[in-house]
């Protein structure tokens, strides 16, 4: 399969001479749904902020589509078709639904007739938000809100959807419906999804490949079939061990 | 209705109530309306920057000065006329309100106030102190708009430009830059994480509110016919943060129903000398204590009511 992402080697921090990222690496293929899983402080959140350019690589490359993308804005970034949906709750309390659908659509600011469509196309795949649309975004549900701000995401249709551990503090069958919204979204708008999880288990039930991450670079990958249970545990221990 | 057009006729409705005024008042009750009308354009404009896309801002006093200087020095060294210095005015307020956007509008919260105050105390400190070319504290007498300084056609000049700026920056909140101000105000870094834009975002909305503040200084320049830089002086920016506090920060009512009560309570309080500040930060301090939005707070559910029947 053609690769869509590649990252290469990069180093990343927030401090300087504190790498959080060591190194790290990986490659996402065209429509592929990738999980990367580690324990708490593996700079998994880094690896995804860095890619979209909240943070710069200060050593490594990072290409989309074979374009090298490192140093640029975020809303450059996204303007080449990369959607970051942050770890904690990113709607907009204040504006209604409907609002919080248009200022996902930053890149069609003036395409109002595609934003249009676009915005319909999202409804009638959530039809609740449709039912909601005047309603501001800080009156939905936990489930709703997620489901606005990966549907916000869409609006722009992306190649590649950055999503960071989407089920933190959700209920059990809440994140498995966050699951299928993202399975959903991939399908409906032909996506690639790079997922950042600690729901290991069940994250592991809807990802095609896996990469672990160790201490800021990769300490396994490959193909989800090799990512059992027990595999998944004894890597962990490993890390955690040292 | 949408909310666009609510606001447009119920401001169309209270230029209608306040056109026939001058049937009625003499002509100094004219005159502090006239200030009161100036006070709303900066208070709208300031509350646009502040209250829509929160950035808080302490130069808006600065660019309405620059906009009367830019008129008042082309007419007083070149014999420019107003209708050309105006526009002048205008455009020199949004360039250096570009210019300064870019430089200070990636700052955080404190640091954007110290910064544009900074900036504001400059251009203090330059009209004083270039005193061969702007006159300094002896004034800058400027030509009046309408041949004399009768407030009456004054009066209705700065109706029209309220009436008017009022239109243009509700359609500018209801307009997709709107939503994209009032997500940076509600949260900058998610914002960004959107992929917004958001420094453009915000160096457009310095630039337009400045151009704002700099056509109404320029226009009012011409009508008090004597500039100094009094104009700058951090009492007149402290003037505009009240006025769209106690009217509702961050509402588009709010400087509308603050600025000319604040207005023309402080020219009644003038006979205290300094002591009008000091009564209006205690208001102000109360105010944030107990109700972050204002009067406009008091008017909402009136205004609710009165589209329901008509919904």
């Amino acid at each position: 399969m053609k690769e869509l992402l590649s990252v290469d080697a990069i180093h990343a921090a927030y401090q300087s001479g504190v790498d959080i990222l060591q190194g790290m690496s990986l490659t996402v293929p065209e429509g592929g749904f990738v999980l990367v899983i580690g324990p708490n402080g593996a700079g998994k959140s880094t690896l995804l902020k860095t890619v979209f350019g909240l943070l710069v690589a200060h050593r490594g490359r990072i290409a989309l589509g074979g374009q090298a993308i490192g140093g640029l804005a975020p809303h450059t970034i996204k303007r080449l078709g990369v959607s970051y949906v942050p770890q904690e709750l990113n709607t907009f309390p204040h504006l209604t639904v409907e609002e919080n659908l248009r200022v996902g659509g930053w890149t069609l600011r003036r395409e109002p007739k595609l934003l249009r469509e676009r915005i319909a196309k999202v409804h009638d795949i959530f039809p609740v938000l449709a039912a909601r649309r005047r309603d501001k975004a800080g009156s939905l549900s936990g489930g709703q809100g997620r489901m606005l701000s990966v549907a916000r995401e869409m609006i722009t249709e992306p190649r590649l959807m950055l999503v960071d551990e989407p089920t933190v503090g959700l209920a059990p069958n809440l994140a498995e419906q966050v699951y299928e919204l993202l399975q959903t979204a991939r399908k409906a708008i032909a996506t690639t999804i790079l997922l950042v999880d600690q729901n290991v288990s069940d994250a592991l039930r809807h990802a095609e490949d896996v990469v672990m991450m160790n201490l800021g670079k990769v300490k396994a990958a490959g193909p989800v079939g090799e990512f059992g249970e027990t595999r998944v545990r004894e890597l962990i221990q490993e890390c955690l061990l040292g | 209705m949408t909310p666009f057009r609510r606001s447009v006729v119920a401001i169309l409705v209270a230029a209608f109530v306040l056109a026939p005024l001058p049937l009625f008042a003499g002509g100094y009750a004219l005159h502090v309306m006239t200030i009161g009308f100036y006070y709303v354009i900066l208070a709208a404009s300031w509350n646009l920057l502040a209250g829509y896309t929160g950035q808080f801002s302490l130069a808006h006093h600065a660019f309405a000065a620059v906009g009367a200087y830019t008129s008042g020095l082309l007419g007083y060294h070149l014999g420019v006329s107003p209708w050309l210095g105006i526009p002048a005015g205008v455009l020199l307020s949004a360039a250096l309100g570009f210019v300064l956007g870019r430089l200070v509008l990636r700052m955080r919260s404190i640091y954007l106030a110290i910064a544009t105050w900074a900036f504001a105390e400059t251009v203090h400190i330059y009209l004083t102190a270039d005193y061969g070319f702007t006159r300094g504290e002896l004034g800058l007498s400027v030509k009046p708009l309408w041949g004399n300084v009768d407030p009456l056609p004054y009066y209705y000049t700065f109706l029209g430009l309220t009436v008017l700026l009022l239109i243009g920056m509700r359609a500018l909140i209801d307009s997709p830059l709107g939503y994209f101000m009032r997500a940076i105000k509600d949260d900058e870094l998610r914002a960004r994480s959107l992929g917004i834009d958001t420094t453009r975002v915000k160096v457009a909305i310095f630039s337009i509110s400045s151009a704002i503040a700099g056509l109404a200084g320029a226009v009012y320049g011409h009508y008090t016919v004597l500039l100094t830089p009094q104009t700058v002086d951090f009492s007149e920016m402290a003037k505009i943060v009240i006025m769209v506090v106690i009217g509702g920060f961050g509402t588009f009512l709010g400087p509308i129903i603050g600025a000319a009560p604040v207005q023309i309570v402080m020219t009644w309080l003038q006979k205290y000398g300094e002591w009008d500040l000091a009564v209006f930060a205690l208001i102000v301090i109360l105010l944030m204590r107990f109700s972050m939005e204002g009067l406009a707070s008091v008017f909402a559910p009136f205004w609710r009511r009165i589209w329901a029947r008509h919904a």
